[in-house]
């Protein structure tokens, strides 16, 4: 198991500030600390729940205080490849709701994809403005040696979570502002801003001056609102929910105390199906009606375009380094897992005589959900996954259980390694590119794998080191 | 400025300014309790306080049986009393939570630990000199959340829309508050000037906050004439209706620096002010007391009608669109 801190020659050299660090402080001062972190978070109001009657609405994710280093080398590697992946991604949804060259290529089945249920065909013919579709994309990265970084899975819908980056450095160098002084940790604040300029970038061709950006969220009930509410705070534009908008003259408005205003590029933090009751759902109450029309005729950009979850479903993620061979003539940075796909027979029966030594996922799953770690199931637990496997083969990928790196994390009983993960946010306009940093989660639990929020994962500070 | 957002920091304020009026009626309330009275009279005196809140309908016993712990219940705790001292500090944090981000965190953090701390709240804790203390901390929210506002946020439209709601809320609690007079029986053997009825226009004065301040002003003991001029015409006084009427005149003025436009709402508010000004207190009691009251809260009213319909609150039908103002 590789340990990012340490190996036996000692504490590797990225290491050193945390380790002196930690060394001078001393652990029981830490977890002192901790609770202090705790309080600024809840006073901030950082939280994330189902808001609504019954939970707790204030449950923070938990904050581990012990940052997570990237090398300035390592980090090159995760920003190219990151990059490139975002690229890859979004010529291969230029192509498939456009010419479809992959497919008259053979290098991706065509009904894996126009029949895949996150495929959306009333997108077929439209090309947003600079051909971007999935403009924030969140590759999840996992790490198994010293260059062994994967690709677990990518997000082009909405991936959330951004807001913890910025706000465990805010929490963090308050707390410890000698850490920060002498500029070796890369500033990670520089995200509204670039997010910003991306989206003035993608601007309908028709907006004359500075463009009117806006972000819609489903309201204050949702879990990620806080996360709505900082960004439009940090990017200095209006917080809108569906109700503040409409449709008239094949352009989108907002209502505002001087009168309407038109918006020429939204930033939706809801989901596709939610997006305009006109065209989508109809029980829709969180979107605007008339808005998929006005995207397709070009008077708003939408951020991300719908129909994006097509080059992130977890059947189509397998062909994506042919993806960036195909479109970018290049070899992929960062790697894929290495997945078995039960659609495929000879595939389906290698999975199913290996169960207890595979991870299987639902390919439309998420979070975390209604997956087998085989290594830590029962044969009776493996008996009934097999069972849903031999009713739908089509609906399953697995992938070997990698031996995830882990990071010393604070615990009561003083540093302990945990399993974590990576997500770099990817952002796209006219250009690709991303801030020094990502958020990094952790599995609390000893020797869990799960990162997830919901399901007990917590958050670190993610340092990358200026060369 | 979204119309929502406007619409929620005046509502926001609005709740804020509610819970510390309904915890001054309730003061009101509880001072009269130390002025002796005949048991009639002393029950009409809680019934008063259920009117003059506007609860009457929702209070959820016959009114003449009303006691300080039924309208202490109804008045701070009952969530289904929506003016209630619960409801509204809940009804102030939702609308600040919906536009978390056009307020600071000063404003947030007043807003949200007073609902906190009320959630934790029981009516056990209010018995006794509880009540009184409860009565005080209720204010003291109040006056924390106006700081924030004064000394973090921002002076721009958003602020406009907050001190409105402040002084909407503030005209139509004084009135009440003044009306609670008309609504409290005298025992059959006191007379009108007398001692019961004197003790009672102090008390009102006392849960305006204004006792003291009426002794600067007037150097002479309490008479209704003076109460009634200090709490209604005063220029002076921070919660007279005259007052109130004059920042929701300035508030209406500044907004125009914002929206270019003027709109019903700005010449209603003139009209109020222009008719406090043509008043004097005579003229007021000649009018009748409780009908000046009754017409002023009327026309606080329709005010708040008016300015919601010149900002587009409640998503109504969009105004013409106009080119954006620099």
């Amino acid at each position: 198991m590789y340990s990012e801190m340490s190996d036996e020659g000692g504490t590797r050299p990225e290491y050193a500030r945390v380790a002196a660090w930690i060394d001078e402080i001393g652990v029981e001062a830490l977890l002192a600390r901790r609770a202090e972190a705790e309080a600024l978070f809840r006073k901030v109001g950082i939280t994330f729940a189902v808001y609504g009657e019954g939970g707790d609405p204030d449950r923070l994710i938990p904050f581990d205080i012990v940052p997570r280093v990237f090398s300035a080398d390592e980090w090159d590697m995760i920003d190219r490849g990151s990059v490139q992946r975002a690229k890859a991604l979004n010529a291969f949804l230029r192509d498939v709701y456009g010419p479809g060259e992959i497919f008259a290529a053979g290098i991706v089945p065509r009904d894996l994809v126009l029949e895949n249920e996150a495929y959306l065909p009333a997108m077929q013919g439209v090309t947003p403005p600079g051909g971007v579709f999935s403009h924030i994309t969140g590759v999840d990265l996992v790490r198994c040696g010293p260059d062994a970084f994967y690709v677990l899975e990518d997000n082009c819908r909405t991936p959330s979570g951004v807001s913890y980056v910025l706000e465990n450095r805010e929490v963090l160098s308050r707390m410890f502002p000698a850490l920060f002084a002498d500029g070796t940790v890369r500033p990670v604040d520089g995200y509204p801003e670039m997010l910003a300029q991306a989206m003035a970038e993608v601007a309908p061709a028709d907006c004359d001056g500075q463009p009117n950006m806006a972000i819609l969220t489903p309201g204050h009930f949702n879990s990620a609102y806080y996360e709505h509410s900082f960004l439009a705070d940090q990017m200095g534009i209006d917080l809108v929910e569906g109700r503040d908008l409409f449709v008239r003259d094949g352009k989108l408005w907002q209502r505002t105390i001087h009168g309407a205003e038109r918006v020429d590029v939204l930033y939706r933090r809801i989901d596709d199906d939610f997006l305009d009751p006109e065209a989508f759902r109809p029980d829709s109450m969180l979107g605007v009606p008339g808005i998929f029309d006005v995207y397709k005729r070009g008077g708003v950009t939408l951020v991300n375009a719908p129909g994006t979850g097509v080059a992130d479903d977890k059947a189509v993620y397998v062909y994506v380094p042919e993806m960036i061979r195909f479109y970018l003539g290049e070899e992929p940075i960062l790697p894929n897992v290495p997945t078995w796909r039960c659609s495929e027979a000879d595939d389906c029966q290698y999975v199913l005589e290996h169960l207890a030594e595979l991870v299987v996922k639902e390919v439309h799953g998420s979070g975390g959900y209604g997956m087998i770690i085989g290594p830590k199931s029962s044969a009776a637990e493996r008996e009934a996954y097999a069972a849903r496997i031999r009713e739908h083969p089509a609906g399953f990928i697995a992938q070997p259980t990698l031996e995830l790196s882990t990071a010393p994390t604070l615990s009561e009983a003083g540093l302990v390694e945990r399993h974590v993960d990576l997500r770099p946010y990817v952002i796209s306009g006219e250009t690709t590119r991303l801030i020094p940093g990502g958020l990094t989660r952790v599995a609390l639990r000893e020797g869990s794998l799960v990162v997830n929020s919901s399901q007990g994962g917590g958050v670190k500070d993610t340092w990358v080191l200026a060369r | 400025m979204l119309s929502r957002v406007a619409e929620s920091l005046f509502w926001m304020s609005r709740y804020v300014e509610r819970a510390e009026n309904v915890a001054r009626l309730l003061d009101a309330g509880r001072r009269m309790m130390t002025v002796p009275t005949s048991a009639e009279a002393r029950s009409a005196e809680w019934s008063s306080i259920v009117i003059a809140a506007g609860c009457s309908e929702t209070f959820p016993d016959p009114l003449e049986t009303a006691t300080q712990r039924s309208v202490a219940q109804h008045l701070v705790f009952d969530p289904e009393n929506p003016s209630s001292i619960r409801s509204s500090l809940h009804a102030a944090r939702e609308n600040a939570r919906a536009v978390r981000q056009a307020i600071t965190s000063d404003v947030w953090a007043a807003v949200n630990e007073s609902w906190i701390d009320m959630r934790a709240r029981s009516p056990a804790s209010i018995v006794g000199g509880g009540f009184a203390q409860f009565l005080d901390w209720t204010k003291t929210q109040g006056q924390r959340f106006r700081g924030g506002i004064e000394n973090t946020l921002l002076r721009d439209a958003g602020y406009n829309f907050i001190r409105l709601g402040q002084y909407v809320e503030r005209l139509d609690a004084t009135a009440r508050l003044l009306d609670v007079k008309y609504h409290v029986l005298l025992p059959a053997h006191a007379q009108v000037g007398g001692v019961i009825d004197e003790g009672q226009w102090l008390q009102i004065l006392r849960a305006a906050n204004s006792a003291r301040a009426y002794r600067h002003v007037y150097r002479a003991p309490v008479s209704p004439n003076r109460v009634v001029h200090f709490l209604v015409l005063s220029q002076l006084s921070p919660r007279s209706l005259r007052n109130s009427a004059n920042m929701i005149v300035r508030h209406l003025d500044l907004l125009k620096a914002y929206t270019d436009r003027s709109e019903a709402c700005h010449f209603k508010a003139y009209a109020m002010v222009a008719r406090l000004d043509d008043m004097s207190v005579e003229d007021i009691f000649q009018f009748g007391l409780h009908e000046f009251l009754t017409e002023r809260i009327q026309e606080n009213n329709l005010l708040a009608m008016a300015i919601a319909d010149a900002y587009g609150f409640g998503g109504r039908e969009p105004a013409p669109v106009r080119t954006q103002e620099a």
